[in-house]
């Protein structure tokens, strides 16, 4: 699906546990996410501290759209 | 570690009032079984039945397969830290009830349970259709979690397969063979000229009903480690998952596992078996790439010359099979790793969610997507409910007739990543 999207021009953040598939596959704007059953997410967390970090990832992903990338491109979550 | 292992023939299972072995027939006492099954609160009613090899009886959803085996002589008991106390067991001699086993049955997830037909196209793929299988169906209490059910069904079904087993302890076995594992040291003095081969074994441990115990303690909270082979026979390794039937390893699996025995025929004669490793297939990233150095840690520490790795599931283990492959290539070590493939219906998909050149030596265990009709059979033991839900199924599954169009990934072991199967390639 990300390299469909990006094939018809529009770019993609793939966000994913696993970002070494994601580097297999192709993608070309990585955010890590935090487990495979939750990759938003974080139960263990407590409500406001998972908003937190929730927000913190969309950042990073609204960013990375963002940025201007020269090849496959891991953008870590700080 | 030594370890006698003696099998007992099994060609046929009957309910008796008095349980015993007599003449290769395992006569099962169901209400002492029952008894036993009903010490967990959280079950309420058990159902006994005997599916022979041949019978036309399919059995679904099927959650474990148990091998009955039983501790004869040397330290620790059969199922350590599970149902037995926690003591290292791959030792000294133990007795099996070869060709029996007990298949634990119940809903617990609904779509990933597997199917066992005893007969027809079905029974091509599971090597349970050639076991004289003890089918328990569990019936929860109301209102319990699938963790409290999951847990309840695996412990009931290791308690029935251990009494099970005792009933070999005192007879003499058909057959027996011995299984050495020296020290690394022993090893290389006694086969220096041999190139020293290890066993890397993954172990299913997602968490959410996939996970798999080394002696009670749940592998996702343990790092790479290392065991002797013997104690795996010994049920050190129990099955507690509900995945994808076609290749998971029940514990049948591990206490049977085929490249431990394959290892062990070339042992001192083409190759040294000198380490046995275990590491799991967790749902975090981190863990992934720690388990995964710790593997390759192990075996440059080792200084193996080689290296077999297994796999168990498929999708995003496919990631820790490659990380640990490609780490410990770049120790030096040559590595050939065993999977299977989820090519699509017509096989010409990716095999594999992850790739690396370094992965160049491969052993399929076949293609899970390829789709199979097994024709409608007299007997079903447990229920049909779920076969369009169950991973391989599909809306449509379930014909008008009785037969059933699947994927081979619904069927109990049709590609097992130990190479415990019958698929092969012209």
């Amino acid at each position: 699906m990300v390299k469909e999207i990006e094939r018809a021009g529009i770019p993609v953040v793939h966000v994913c546990t696993v970002t070494p598939i994601s580097m297999t596959v192709g993608a070309n704007r990585i955010v890590p996410a935090v487990a495979i059953p939750h990759p938003l997410g974080n139960p263990s967390l407590g409500a406001a501290e998972e908003k937190q970090l929730r927000r913190k990832i969309v950042q990073t992903a609204l960013d990375a759209l963002a940025t201007k990338v020269d090849g496959q491109t891991i953008f870590e979550v700080k | 570690m030594k370890l006698k292992v003696g099998y007992i023939e099994i060609r046929d299972i009957m309910t008796a009032d008095k349980a015993e072995v007599r003449d290769g027939v395992l006569y099962v006492d169901t209400k002492a079984l029952e008894a036993i099954a009903l010490e967990d609160e959280h079950i309420k009613s058990v159902k006994f039945d005997v599916a022979r090899p041949g019978e036309s009886v399919r059995i679904t959803p099927v959650k474990d397969v148990i091998e009955p085996r039983a501790k004869v002589e040397g330290p620790g008991d059969i199922f350590p830290g599970m149902t037995t106390k926690v003591a290292t067991v791959g030792s000294g001699t133990t007795h099996v009830l070869r060709g029996a086993a007990v298949v634990t049955v119940g809903k617990i997830v609904g779509f990933q349970e597997g199917i066992i037909d005893m007969t027809g196209v079905g029974a091509d793929y599971t090597p349970f259709s050639a076991t004289n299988n003890l089918v328990v169906d569990f019936t929860p209490v109301d209102g319990i979690t699938a963790h409290e059910y999951e847990a309840a069904i695996r412990t009931a079904g290791l308690k029935i397969a251990y009494e099970l087993g005792k009933l070999g302890k005192n007879l003499t076995p058909d057959e027996t063979k011995e299984y050495d594992f020296p020290s690394l040291m022993e090893g290389i003095k006694k086969y220096p000229d041999l190139p020293r081969v290890g066993y890397v074994l993954m172990l299913q441990s997602q968490g959410l009903l996939h996970d798999t115990y080394v002696y009670g303690v749940d592998m996702k909270q343990s790092l790479t480690t290392m065991l002797s082979p013997t104690e795996i026979m010994d049920g050190a390794i129990v099955s507690g998952n509900c995945v994808s039937a076609c290749d998971k390893n029940t514990t049948y699996h591990h206490q049977n596992n085929p490249v431990i025995e394959d290892l062990f025929s070339e042992h001192g004669k083409t190759l040294n078996f000198s380490a046995m490793i275990i590491t799991n297939e967790n749902v975090y990233l981190a863990d992934k790439m720690r388990s995964s150095d710790w593997s390759a840690k192990l075996v440059d520490y080792l200084d193996l010359e080689g290296v077999i790795i297994s796999q168990e599931g498929f999708g995003n283990p496919d990631t820790d099979l490659i990380m640990n492959c490609k780490k410990i290539e770049e120790t030096g070590t040559h590595t050939v790793i065993i999977t299977d493939e989820y090519a699509g219906r017509d096989g010409t998909s990716q095999s594999l969610a992850d790739a690396d050149a370094k992965a160049d030596a491969l052993v399929t265990a076949g293609n899970a997507n390829q789709v199979v009709t097994l024709p409608k059979l007299d007997r079903v033991i447990g229920t049909l409910d779920y076969t369009e839900k169950i991973a391989g199924g599909f809306a449509g599954s379930l014909e008008s007739d009785g037969s059933i169009t699947v994927e081979i990934q619904a069927i109990t072991g049709a590609t097992n990543e130990l190479g415990f199967s019958r698929l092969s390639a012209r």
